[in-house]
């Protein structure tokens, strides 16, 4: 789910920060530069691990700041292909259900890939939304359980797919998400917690 | 920007926790005070709520040591570490191809998670809340949950 990355970055330490201890202002200007965005095909930033290598210094002609080329390692939120996460249900319509971990909200679960057979009915709390529901037959009684797919609880997912699309052109419907993930709930022992 | 190394390593949540504990991130209401930001707030709200919140380093080094004979992946590992599952069912979706792996013995497996891996917060005594509402709702979600393992 997280994962580490090295990354060489040059930048410039404003002045007011410059009476900081170094390592302290360069992390204040990183932390602004990287947390809470998507770098394409790498993922999302969370946290700067430590600062490796702090080099230059050189204040070029013209600019009222020093500029440093730091080393730094970086927590990326990348979920790989196969791995289980745990995420609560924050939308559940037509096309599927969304999910979220909190700091993280494109996570979508596409209709065919929720447990089969299934079927909709809409929520009778909020318009345009459905609830998905499982038909679970264990002895082919031809009379299944049902099993809800409501957001009361945590779902577990695997992920099949992480995806960077790139920057649309045109203004769209959605608003858009620089990384999707998309999972599946079809597998045993994946879907709501409570269930298993 | 240069990446110069794209994956310099997996880590666990238990130890971005831990990473996010020792900059001064914490429950209470004094987050201002310390030098996380607000995004990494949601983070460690995030795994404060999964199980990563009751392990420690002794279960994971204890955890890895004793899960070698397995010869689990390391994508295997993480994934159990992260969730902790508790039952066959949940176990089997992370494992692959266990037909292939004859040293792999699942259920010894599962009996070395439960013994190991310290159990998720919900099924932990819930901590006593300032509000009773609160208190109440927890404990209904809690009896809700454990109705089916039953």
């Amino acid at each position: 789910m997280f994962f580490l990355s090295l990354i060489e970055h040059k930048l410039r330490l404003p002045p007011e920060d410059l009476s900081l201890p170094l390592h302290k202002g360069i992390k204040k200007v990183l932390d602004g530069i990287f947390l809470d965005k998507v770098i394409s095909n790498l993922g999302l930033c969370v946290s700067i691990y430590d600062i490796r290598n702090i080099s230059g210094g050189f204040i070029q002609a013209g600019e009222g700041a020093p500029t440093y080329t730091v080393e730094f390692r970086m927590v990326v939120f990348r979920p790989f292909t196969g791995e289980i996460i745990v995420a609560k249900i924050i939308e559940s319509d037509n096309d599927g259900l969304r999910l979220s971990l909190g700091f993280f909200d494109d996570i979508y679960v596409p209709a065919h890939q929720l447990p089969q057979p299934c079927h909709q009915i809409p929520d009778p709390d909020r318009r345009y939304k459905v609830r998905w529901i499982w038909e679970y037959d264990i002895e082919d009684t031809g009379n299944p359980e049902q099993y809800n797919i409501d957001g009361l609880d945590e779902v577990k997912l695997q992920v099949l797919n992480v995806s960077f699309p790139p920057l649309p052109i045109e203004q769209q419907e959605k608003p858009f998400a620089p990384m999707l993930v998309t999972g599946s709930i079809s597998e045993c022992g994946l879907g709501p917690v409570s269930w298993w | 920007m240069k990446i110069k190394e794209g994956n310099a390593g997996l880590i666990t949540n238990f130890e971005l926790l831990h990473l996010l504990n020792s900059r001064g991130a914490a429950k209470d209401t004094t987050r201002v005070m310390a030098s996380v930001g607000r995004s990494e707030y949601k983070v460690y709200d995030y795994l404060v709520g999964t199980v990563a919140c009751n392990q420690t380093k002794e279960h994971i080094n204890e955890f890895l040591e004793k899960s070698q004979k397995f010869k689990l992946t390391k994508a295997e590992i993480l994934s159990i570490i992260n969730t902790r599952p508790s039952q066959l069912v949940e176990l089997d979706p992370i494992v692959e191809q266990q037909e292939q792996r004859p040293e792999l013995d699942m259920e010894e497996l599962l009996e070395l998670i439960l013994q190991v891996l310290p159990p998720p917060p919900s099924e932990t005594e819930p901590e006593p809340e300032p509000e009773p509402v609160d208190e109440d709702n927890n404990k209904t979600a809690d009896a809700e949950k454990n109705v089916p393992d039953e």
